[in-house]
This record gives C-alpha cells, sequence and structure tokens, in this order.
C-alpha cells in the first residue's frame, strides 16, 4: 500500500527499486511515446518527485473486456508500481464498496480531488429517451457522465465503446449510443479505442501525463499520436508479401502457411490506426495477424457496420472502408509516404479505393471462413 | 576470405554513421552527450544488425540489473554505446546508441548513494551481532560476514 503524500521515489526505494530501473522506465517509455530518448532523464526526474493522481473510472454501456485486458497487462513490475501510483478511487467492477457506500466514495474522491482527478470511461453512453437504457443506481449514464466529467482535469475514453459508440452504437443503435467526445466538449478528451485497446497504451498515457502535467500529442481523431500514428499494415511483418504481391487467398492454403499478407481475406490493417503489430498483446507475444487472421479493425470508428471482417478492401461490399488505396496504391518505396500519410489520419473517404497492381480487385468473400 | 556481404543493406545505415560522427564531434567540442533510439527508427532488423557489426566491439560490457536485464556495451568506436534495456519478462523495450564518456544509467544516483550511506552502519559486525544477525545466519548454515580481524 503507497503512503498518500510519498513520491514515486520514495515508494520505489521502499520496495527496494533504485534510481536506475526508474530511469530504465522512462527510457523505454519516451521510446514507447515516440519522445526524444534525451527526455529520459527529466521523465525520470519528474516521475520520482511525483505523486497519486485520483483517477475516477466509470463504466457504461460495456462488456467489461476493456478492464479485463488493462488488468490482465502486466504482472508485478514497475510499470505496476506507476498504477499504483494512481489512486484508482472508484471502479464499480473492482471496489469493494456497493451501493450507497460506493456513491459515497464517488462524491468524496471528486470533492477530495475537485479539477485534478482524471476521469476514466470505458462504454458508450445511450441517449435515446433520456438514456433509460443504461443505468447504475438509478442514474443514467448521460446523469453521471455531465456531473462527473464536469470537475475532472481531463477525460480518457477507453476502448471503441468510449471513443467512438462502438459496438452499442451499430445499426441499428437501438440505444442511441454514443461516445464521450459526442457528449463532453469543454474537457481535454483522449481516445483510446480498440475492442479492447493495448493496455500500454493507458500506461503510457498516464506516465505522460502524471511526468509532464499534461497529455500527450493527439491526433486529429483525439487518439495519442505515438500510439496511433501509423496504420498496422505500416508496421505489420507481413508488408512485404504485400508489397511482392503475395496474397494468402485461403486460411489454410500454402500463401497462407507462409505467411503472406492477408489483404485478400479482409485484414483491414491498411486503414486501421492502432499499435498492435509494434506493441503486441499478452506481453509482447504475438498479435492477431500473427495468429492468421486478418485484423478487423476494431479500433476505427463504426468498425462493425463498415462490411464483412472476410471482405477485402479492395471491393466488395465493404463500403466503409474506402481507403484501402493508401497502402494498396503505393509500393514498397512508397511505404514511407504512405505511413507519413495515414499518420496525418486522412479521412477515408478522401482515399482512393484501389487494390494493389498484383491483387486482381475481389468481389466475393472468400470461401474459407474460420 | 573477408565477408563483405553487409554492404549491401541500404543508405540508412550510411546515414546513422554519420549521425553518430556528428554526435562524436558533439561531443568532443562541447562535451554533449547524445542519444538515438533505434527502436524508433523504421530500420528492418538486417540494417540494425549492420550497423552494430561495422561500428564492432570495444572494450567494455556492462549488464545491469535494475527492473530487468541490460546491456551496455562499448563499440569499436570509444565514446559510443550500444545499449539493450529489457523488460523483468525479458522483453526488450529499448535499444539506444548512446554517444557519451559514461551512459548516465551506469551513474549512481545521488538519492539512492544517500540511503546505501544510511544503512552501511548497520552492515559492521558491531551492529550484525547487536541485531543478533550472526545467530541466525550461523544456524542457517549461511556463514558469516568476513570479520576485520
Amino acid at each position: 500500500m503507497m503512503h498518500h503524500k510519498e513520491t514515486l521515489g520514495t515508494m520505489l526505494a521502499r520496495c527496494g527499486f533504485g534510481r536506475r530501473g526508474l530511469l530504465k522506465f522512462a527510457i523505454a517509455m519516451t521510446s514507447s511515446l515516440a519522445l526524444p530518448p534525451s527526455v529520459a532523464p527529466v521523465m525520470a526526474a519528474n516521475l520520482a518527485k511525483a505523486k497519486r493522481r485520483s483517477v475516477i473510472w466509470l463504466s457504461f454501456q460495456e462488456c467489461t473486456g476493456c478492464l479485463e485486458t488493462l488488468l490482465r497487462s502486466s504482472s508485478p513490475t514497475i510499470d505496476q508500481l506507476i498504477f499504483d501510483f494512481i489512486s484508482l478511487d472508484y471502479q464499480e467492477s473492482l471496489m469493494a464498496a456497493a451501493g450507497s457506500a460506493a456513491e459515497q466514495t464517488l462524491r468524496e474522491a471528486m470533492a477530495a480531488n475537485k479539477g485534478e482527478y482524471l476521469l476514466a470511461i470505458d462504454g458508450s453512453i445511450p441517449v435515446k429517451d433520456g438514456g433509460v437504457y443504461s443505468l447504475t443506481g438509478g442514474r443514467s449514464n448521460l446523469s453521471m457522465l455531465e456531473e462527473v466529467a464536469a470537475d475532472a482535469k481531463a477525460v480518457l475514453a477507453i476502448g471503441t465503446c468510449a471513443a467512438y459508440g462502438g459496438i452499442p452504437k451499430a445499426y441499428p443503435n437501438p440505444t442511441g449510443a454514443v461516445g464521450v467526445e459526442d457528449l463532453v466538449s469543454n474537457k481535454p478528451i483522449v481516445n483510446i479505442p480498440g475492442c479492447p485497446p493495448v493496455p500500454e497504451v493507458l500506461s503510457g498515457v498516464l506516465v505522460h501525463f502524471i511526468s509532464f502535467g499534461r497529455l500527450p500529442e493527439l491526433d486529429d481523431r483525439k487518439r495519442p499520436l505515438a500510439y496511433f500514428g501509423t496504420t498496422i499494415h505500416d508496421q505489420c511483418y507481413r508488408r512485404p508479401f504485400y508489397d511482392q504481391g503475395k496474397f494468402a487467398k485461403s486460411f489454410d492454403d500454402d500463401g497462407a502457411r507462409q505467411g503472406w499478407c492477408l489483404f485478400e481475406l479482409g485484414c483491414k490493417g491498411p486503414v486501421t490506426h492502432n499499435a498492435c503489430a509494434s506493441l503486441k498483446w499478452n506481453g509482447g507475444t504475438s498479435f492477431p495477424i500473427e495468429a492468421g487472421h486478418g485484423c478487423i479493425g476494431c479500433s476505427e470508428p463504426d468498425f462493425w457496420d463498415a462490411g464483412g471482417f472476410y471482405t477485402s478492401l479492395a471491393g466488395g461490399s465493404a463500403t466503409g472502408w474506402k481507403s484501402a488505396g493508401i497502402a494498396a496504391a503505393v509500393g514498397l518505396a512508397g511505404g514511407a509516404a504512405a505511413a507519413l500519410s495515414t499518420r496525418i489520419a486522412t479521412p477515408l473517404e478522401d482515399a482512393p479505393a484501389s487494390p494493389p497492381e498484383k491483387t486482381p480487385p475481389e468481389k466475393t468473400p472468400p470461401d474459407k471462413l474460420p | 576470405m573477408t565477408d563483405f556481404s553487409f554492404l549491401a543493406d541500404d543508405a540508412l545505415v550510411d546515414a546513422l554513421i554519420m549521425e553518430i560522427a556528428g554526435l562524436l564531434r558533439r561531443l568532443i567540442e562541447h562535451g554533449e552527450a547524445g542519444i538515438i533510439d533505434v527502436l524508433g527508427l523504421p530500420l528492418p532488423p538486417s540494417c540494425v544488425a549492420s550497423l552494430e557489426q561495422r561500428l564492432g566491439h570495444g572494450e567494455v560490457t556492462v549488464r545491469l540489473d535494475a527492473a530487468g536485464a541490460s546491456e551496455i556495451r562499448e563499440t569499436g568506436i570509444p565514446g559510443v554505446w550500444w545499449t539493450r534495456h529489457s523488460n523483468e519478462q525479458g522483453r526488450l523495450v529499448a535499444m539506444l546508441i548512446e554517444v557519451t564518456f559514461v551512459p548516465e544509467i551506469l551513474k549512481a544516483n545521488i538519492a539512492d548513494v544517500v540511503r546505501g550511506a544510511e544503512r552501511l552502519p548497520a552492515l559492521t559486525n558491531v551492529a550484525l551481532r547487536a541485531r543478533g544477525a550472526d545467530v541466525a545466519l550461523r544456524a542457517r548454515g549461511a556463514g558469516r560476514p568476513h570479520d576485520a580481524s
């Protein structure tokens, strides 16, 4: 248990960590956040002097998958100590308190940290019919968000549902689900989309905020640029096969066995901004494409309604993914330009939908489905 | 026969070598250190291997155990260090080229030094005996600290 007023440096010393461990952690974080490596000593010094920051976490219209993945992100490491460094003052799934005691905890945390706490949200917010489709203690998500966001320092929208409405917003959206940024306009917002999101992205955002007192640089969709500045395709280890025009035609053909590009099997990597291909999952073990399945684009807005998971971006009915040509139109030499163009987060509608030169447009889903 | 196959790597390696040369000049003339984040560069593994091979091995290699293992190795170019940091699960989390006289992470931090100085008196035989630690150590067969005599 960490004492409320002690600094991170004091806590690390009490736990047997020297400052070298903190400097090393800062070096890794600056690399992860795409900051100049020379900033690491400053980050380490700031972290050593920093004190706990209150976090209030509200779960709305969600499946708890986001919380699950974040909880299982690390074993006892310095990362976890950083997480200990925040004070998670309210989280309904994790806290022991329930009922009126939990509501009292929320009120006390808000009052004690007015204007300074971070508000984390997972799940979308239903607004249809006054928001009656998701209630906590008789209060609508809409009402809770309005009240708790008012005194927050910043709002973190964790997962695609909180960021953009996600699966609850999928057609026909019976509850009128929306994302946080549709309702909160007067607070800094960070979107950390993904279904679920990559846990290291949340720790990166928190560390940046704790050490520098401000949020990291964001793109035009309010996503941390360091993690969402490139597409899955830009960093995919199968990219060389794409550039060579080598595509798996089904999930068990020779190409698939040799690790060829999954573009024709519906991979949405070329239009999906996320860090799965670089940070990977389960402690850096692998990511879906490495397991043989194409990216489904879960961190992009409205991915559920954007066409079949197994329909190629080059054609078929996947009309929601119109930027297939961002990477497809360029070859090996154009890779860097493609990365830059996607980093700027060009609206999907602006990009051409041309297939790779060596790939005939596919009009029908592959015959082999899992 | 000398293997020159590494020369096939592209101009990125040459560009990095020129950048290192510039950082070295700054270190020599102004005493300012510089760092290149190798993991943050869009380099294929073959380029990284080629660069590491060309820089070669120097006289110093240090293993650091702090929140996971690290290797800090001076390259064949004095003042140019190749650093690999892994986390506690053994995953590579940072790879740097540091251009400096001594990498910052090797220096003892003043806060750690102060805490160490505070602990030191407790390691004397007098202090250990006072706490009965020598008896406990002997009972466990773990030996005892060297006597000064």
